[in-house]
């Protein structure tokens, strides 16, 4: 271990680390714009100069790339350092007077209006992108070219890169938003969805599934993870203080002898693309029921705000379409049973937040079983502006001028064709027992009845029983139901598994 | 590129083949045999010695003995060093820009001339200096210029 | 060819090729350097070659072509042995007179001599002109004397006995404490003690050690390096095979730049010649020293100079300088100890050897031993090569050997140390030039460049060339070296053209302070010097571009006006048909007028206007007269 002082305060370093990582270490913060924790210190911002007494002698020198020395005297902040720094972020300023970050940056050191010509660029020529991609990716898609006043960031030639692999990298480390990915790949840029919002944002490869995640911690998705792919990049390692990533984690099959079994795999989506004339998909502004779950949801990528897809444009006028897949001859028989209610809740929160929103919902019979749900209905058609038309719509066309869905059906009262047009369409698709339903029920060699739910023999007396005993099943998987209604069979489950367990003693 | 030139190329990296830090003198020899050095090049470089092209067109960018874009038929140099600075090179240099309706550092468009400025070619007792095609014609005045040009197409 | 396999070998082939050559036969020598070459040296060798065959000579004279004899001036020049009969700027027409009076008849020839302009006397003997008498010429001497291409030549001027006696007499430690107790300085800027440099490389862990030549001069207007590379190259190899030893190295590099073919082929020619002797090569003299030695092309960019640049570019990376604070004496190429000295340095080293520690600190000044060699520009009569001993005065060198300034023009300055150094004004002309005397002077030594500037030369112009120079020659990676330097010429350029404002020069001191103190490398932090140095002895020239808008010295074309006197105008058409952009009209007996709008600024009508007329005037601060109304020539008469 090395002794130094950093601003009067003693510290002790371990040798062969740099001024500037012992300083953050210790909560003293010098500014930077060309480091990155992950890659080799470049020296080129000069932003992070300290000056040093070492062996009596005063100097001036970056700390991202002077190694600390047994009784180094560091001073982040003498005169002649912010004297320099002031003079640096003033020059970048009149390179990108445009840029934000350099604008904060100028600002709190005092400058707002450079002295110098102005420029407009936006890069700062800090290198990151082209570092990490050669260092880090392992990729060499990019580089400086030229010198001197010609330097800048370029793929060869000019020319978008064919060996980019379009991690985004790049884009990402560039503090001032210069480099977009579209000039530099040969490739089209795919973002990794979010899965848990549907795909309405993106999300890094290494990543919380989602907020309520048991356990909350992060994994990395491996299909995309450029260390799966490539043996590269490694970045998350080096930024992860408590030392907790791990590459050569696995799966592990735990094996253990029970005695009784509670099945609960829940639902899935259907598809609704499969459902073609509703143009999912096609039509830019049909979404599906989920995805305007997340969207009007306060912690969802819109943070509550509706906004459309093809314009971010807030809709006005907004159409549920009910029964998507569900009751279809072409595609699901069953009702799925909870979709009239949810509907109503969505045209409800949706009037809430935007009052002069008027929602539509196409139904094919208002099935508001459950206490008090009729006058839920009641409340969303005189309180909240919901307008219910009992019609299965033909089809959902797009006007090309606005972006706008048109929804072809028929008036059922008049007998007549019309059609509305809207801002958004939101299906409720149908829902169906969860994948895992089929695998689990095959292992253990239960029967599934022709809509592939877990077949219940004695639904009247046993409701949760299989037909094997000790195994019950509960909620979505033995049949569409609300979440009140799986609760209720959960706890049954768990007492009908107790008497069970208890017989068997 | 044709085949042969092809050919050409790949005996001039056999030279190099399997040698570590040889990038620089590679592009010099092929600066050489071509006069420039051509996309197409630096892909067969990158494909065959397995160095990115990223790196290959930061070297070429980086340094004036080599050119990205094909040079005409007649190279002009202008020494610019500081002898033929203050002894008018400046003035020598704007006649010439004159005269080839070109820049330091471009080609005309019909490809006869390119226009170079150098740093000093070492022979200050002459300047200003001006190089074509490797010929030097030193203490030249501005007013001489269009002379020596016109023996050149 | 035969292998020397021991010093007593190197001895006797020594005196085999002397036994060979008559020193008093005859003998032609033609200087072949750059300069000569590009006035047209290969022209009369061919015509000497031609000669001597037709006249019948072949066997009784040689004829040697050599390398940069240092007098550029003069050159093609012409030094017949064993007289030393100096002929200078011969053209191939003065060449069979050559032959047929002064080899033949043994008669000098008064027109190709070389004139005292002081006594305009001529001089017959190299050694009796001034600008060689006043010289000290230890390492560029040979240079004169021997074809750069035959090792035979300098093995006969006792060539590689330096080597010889390091292997065989001195143990490494020995060499280097004879290197160090020399106090020989680096050549090639920063003057830092060679000695110090070898030891901390050889003291640095590591096997494999790696010795380099620093051929990468890119001072504009600096040759000394090229030249003795070029004229001399087996001088600096037997350096570097004395300091690999010295060192503990067994690898060298010579970094040349390709846009010095002729520096190239020399050096590769030595480098197989001294192989073939077994002069590099496993087992050298039978020492069990082994070394051998690449040559690496630079391909042209001021920056690789700078040392880890350089050590980069070798690597075959872009020469970008490191941002690393350990030196490349114990982290450089690939990461090894690395030493690097520049060609002069490593040409020093054998007579360093030869003849003592003590017999070199003889020469020089207390902090600056031995000799240096300044390439001497410039608005200087005598434009060349000069080797004088350190402390020599800027007087004695501009004067003495310079011959004073070109065309009677008063001395201003000189600039120094290339692109990052500085400008010394005529007060201090008594200074001796040493690396210490510069430095304290605002300048410094660098690789050895003098550009003499006089009374046409603008300091403000002179400050805006360097930094354009380095804009461009920057790599560009540090935000102070690129974006101080840029707005530095941009602030310059708005001075020179007319748009500068009283706040500039605090601006540009505040800027130059930055970028001094906080660049990555020796590049930035000396970029500002001649900003700091045209401004600390020139801030008049400043004030007066800033304030009256005038250029003093006439350079600063957005600043100067040309104006015909219509008094002294002779209507004689000479500037009018001379115009290239046909901006002055007038005819026979009509005064000439140049139409200021069309006007370039170009400077011909100035020259072009004959001196018994002068009547093209340059304005600069003052507002241009009128045209006159009247343009009929009233020829006066007497």
């Amino acid at each position: 271990m090395v002794n130094l002082t950093i601003d009067g305060k003693a510290v002790t370093a371990e040798e062969g680390t740099y001024i500037l990582q012992v300083a953050r270490a210790n909560s003293i913060d010098i500014p930077t714009l060309c480091y990155h924790q992950a890659l080799e210190p470049f020296g080129a911002c000069r932003l992070c100069t300290v000056e040093i007494t070492s062996r009596g002698r005063k100097r001036l020198v970056t700390s991202c790339n002077y190694p600390v020395e047994e009784g180094l005297e560091v001073s982040t902040d003498s005169e002649a350092v912010i004297k320099g720094r002031r003079m640096i972020l003033e020059l970048l300023l009149a390179r990108c007077p445009n840029v934000p970050l350099i604008q904060e940056l100028a600002k709190s050191y005092g400058i707002e209006k450079p002295r110098f010509k102005l420029e407009d660029d936006n890069c700062i020529l800090c290198g990151l992108c082209a570092r990490i991609c050669e260092e880090r990716m392992g990729v060499s898609a990019i580089s400086f070219s030229g010198r001197g006043l010609e330097r800048k960031i370029d793929t060869p030639f000019h020319v978008n890169s064919e060996i980019c692999q379009g991690c985004g990298a790049c884009a990402f480390v560039c503090p001032t938003g210069a480099i977009k990915l579209e000039d530099i790949t040969a490739k089209e840029p795919r973002p990794i969805l979010s899965e848990f919002n549907v795909g309405l944002n993106p999300r890094s490869a290494i990543y919380v599934p989602f907020p309520q995640a048991v356990p909350k911690v992060p994994v990395i998705d491996r299909e995309v993870c450029i260390h799966f792919l490539t043996g590269n990049c490694r970045i998350c390692e080096n930024f992860c203080q408590a030392g907790a990533i791990n590459y050569d984690q696995e799966d592990e099959i735990i094996e253990a002898e029970v005695d009784a079994i509670i099945l609960a795999s829940g639902f899935d989506l259907y598809d609704p693309s499969a459902v073609e004339e509703y143009g999912y998909g096609k039509v830019k502004n049909v979404i599906t029921a989920m995805q305007y779950e997340r969207m009007i949801s306060a912690s969802g990528p819109t943070e509550g705000h509706l906004e459309r897809p093809s314009d971010g444009k807030t809709p006005k006028k907004l159409a549920f379409i009910q029964c998507v897949g569900s009751r279809d001859t072409h595609h699901k028989l069953y009702c799925s049973s909870v979709c009239c209610m949810h509907a109503t809740k969505e045209a409800i929160l949706a009037n809430e937040h935007y009052p002069d929103l008027k929602a539509f919902i196409f139904y094919t019979d208002m099935r508001a079983v459950g206490k008090k749900f009729q006058e839920y209905i009641a409340r969303a058609e005189q309180e909240y502006n919901v307008t219910y038309i009992r019609s299965r719509p033909s089809k959902i066309t797009e006007n090309p001028d606005n972006g706008n869905p048109i929804v072809w059906y028929e008036e059922t009262t008049a007998r007549t064709r019309t059609s509305m047009e809207v801002d958004m369409v939101v299906l409720c698709q149908a829902l169906i027992p969860s994948g895992s339903t089929k695998d689990i029920s095959d292992m253990l060699h239960l029967s599934l009845n022709d809509y592939q739910f877990v077949d219940i023999p004695d639904r009247l007396f046993h409701p949760v029983d299989t037909e094997i005993p000790g195994i019950f099943a509960c909620g979505f998987c033995q049949a569409p139901q609300d979440i009140p209604d799986s609760v209720v069979q959960a706890s049954a489950a768990a007492a009908r598994a107790a008497e069970f367990l208890s017989k068997e003693d | 590129m044709t085949t042969e030139e092809i050919s050409r190329i790949d005996k001039i990296i056999d030279k190099y083949e399997g040698e570590e830090g040889i990038l620089i003198q590679l592009l010099l020899d092929i600066q050489q045999e071509l006069n420039w050095i051509p996309k197409e090049v630096a892909e067969r470089i990158s494909q065959r010695l397995n160095i990115p092209q990223s790196q290959i067109y930061r070297v070429a960018s980086f340094y004036t003995a080599m050119s990205l874009t094909p040079r005409g038929r007649h190279l002009v140099s202008v020494c610019m060093g500081t002898a033929c600075h203050i002894r008018g090179s400046p003035r020598l240099l704007d006649r010439i820009t004159d005269i080839l309706k070109i820049q330091p550092g471009e080609t005309s468009p019909d490809r006869s001339f390119t226009l170079n400025t150098v740093n000093c070619l070492g022979c200050c007792a002459l300047g200003p200096v001006m190089v074509v095609d490797g010929k030097y014609h030193g203490k030249i005045a501005p007013t001489e210029a269009e002379e020596v040009l016109k023996n050149y197409d | 060819m035969p292998r020397i396999n021991s010093p007593a070998e190197l001895e006797e082939l020594r005196k085999d090729i002397l036994s060979k050559r008559d020193p008093n036969r005859p003998c032609i020598t033609l200087c072949s350097g750059t300069a000569c070459h590009a006035s047209g040296s290969e022209e009369v060798a061919a015509s000497i070659e031609e000669e001597i065959k037709k006249q019948g000579l072949s066997a009784e004279v040689d004829f040697r072509k050599t390398g940069c004899h240092g007098f550029c001036e003069k050159g093609p020049i012409i030094v017949i042995h064993p007289e030393k009969i100096c002929y200078l700027q011969i053209e191939p027409k003065d060449v069979p007179e050559i032959i047929s009076q002064t080899i033949k008849e043994k008669k000098v020839i008064e027109r190709l001599l070389y004139t005292d302009p002081t006594t305009n006397k001529k001089v017959v003997h190299e050694f009796e002109i001034p600008f060689y008498k006043n010289q000290e010429r230890l390492v560029f001497g040979s240079n004169g004397k021997i074809d750069p291409k035959s090792i035979d030549d300098y093995l006969a001027l006792g060539g590689y006995s330096a080597l010889a006696k390091a292997l065989s007499q001195m143990s490494p430690e020995q060499v280097l404490e004879e290197v160090k107790k020399s106090n020989l300085r680096g050549r090639g800027g920063g003057g830092f003690p060679v000695g110090r440099k070898w030891e901390e490389c050889r003291n640095a862990p590591g096997e494999i050690k790696y010795v380099i030549v620093n051929a990468d001069e890119g001072d504009p207007g600096a040759y000394m390096d090229r030249s003795l590379l070029e004229g001399n190259p087996h001088s600096v190899l037997e350096g570097l095979i004395i300091g690999a030893y010295a060192i503990g190295s067994h690898e060298g590099y010579i970094y040349v730049r390709q846009e010095y073919p002729l520096a190239v082929e020399n050096v590769d020619i030595a480098i197989k010649q001294a192989e073939e002797y077994g002069l590099l090569g496993k087992n050298i003299f039978g020492s069990g020293f082994d070394f051998t030695v690449k040559v690496h092309r630079g391909a042209g960019a001021f920056v690789s100079g700078e040392s880890s640049a350089l050590m980069t570019a070798l690597e075959g990376r872009v020469g970008e300088p490191r941002p690393k604070y350990i030196h490349t004496v114990i982290k450089g190429v690939w990461d090894k100890p690395s030493n690097l000295n520049n060609v002069e340095t490593w040409a020093t080293v054998p007579l360093i050897i030869n003849k003592g520690a003590d017999w070199f600190r003889g020469i020089g000044t207390e902090g600056s031993k031995g000799t240096k060699i300044f390439s001497l520009v410039g608005k200087v009569n005598n434009t060349g090569l000069v080797e004088v001993p350190m402390g020599m005065t800027l007087r004695e060198i501009i004067f003495n050997i310079g011959g004073g300034i070109r065309d009677g023009k008063k001395f201003k300055a000189v600039q120094t140390g290339g692109p990052s150094g500085g400008v010394i004004p005529e007060k201090y002309i008594d200074l001796p030039i040493d690396f210490d005397e510069l430095a304290k002077a605002g300048s410094m030594m660098g690789s050895g460049g003098m550009i003499v500037m006089d009374e046409d030369t603008c300091m403000v112009d002179t400050a805006r060339y360097f930094l354009n120079f380095l804009a461009h020659e920057s790599c560009g990676k540090c935000v102070p070296c690129r974006e101080g330097i840029k707005q530095m010429l941009n602030i310059l350029t708005d001075i020179t053209e007319g748009r500068g404002e009283k706040k500039d020069i605090e601006l540009l001191e505040e800027v130059a302070a930055m970028v001094k103190d906080f660049s990555l490398c020796a590049l930035g932090t000396t970029a500002p010097n001649p900003v700091l140095s045209t401004l600390k002895y020139f801030q008049d020239e400043y004030v007066a571009h800033i304030e009256q808008k005038r250029c003093p010295a006439y350079v600063c074309k957005a600043l100067v006006s040309y104006y015909i006197d219509p008094e002294k105008c002779q209507a004689c058409m000479i500037c009018l048909r001379q115009c290239p952009v046909g901006a002055i009209s007038g005819g026979k007996n009509q005064i000439h007028i140049i139409d200021q709008a069309k006007c370039t600024k170009c400077n011909t009508c100035f020259e072009v206007c004959p001196p018994r007329f002068s009547a093209v005037r340059r304005l600069s601060g003052e507002p241009v007269p009128p045209p006159v109304k009247d343009r009929v020539l009233a020829r006066r008469k007497g």
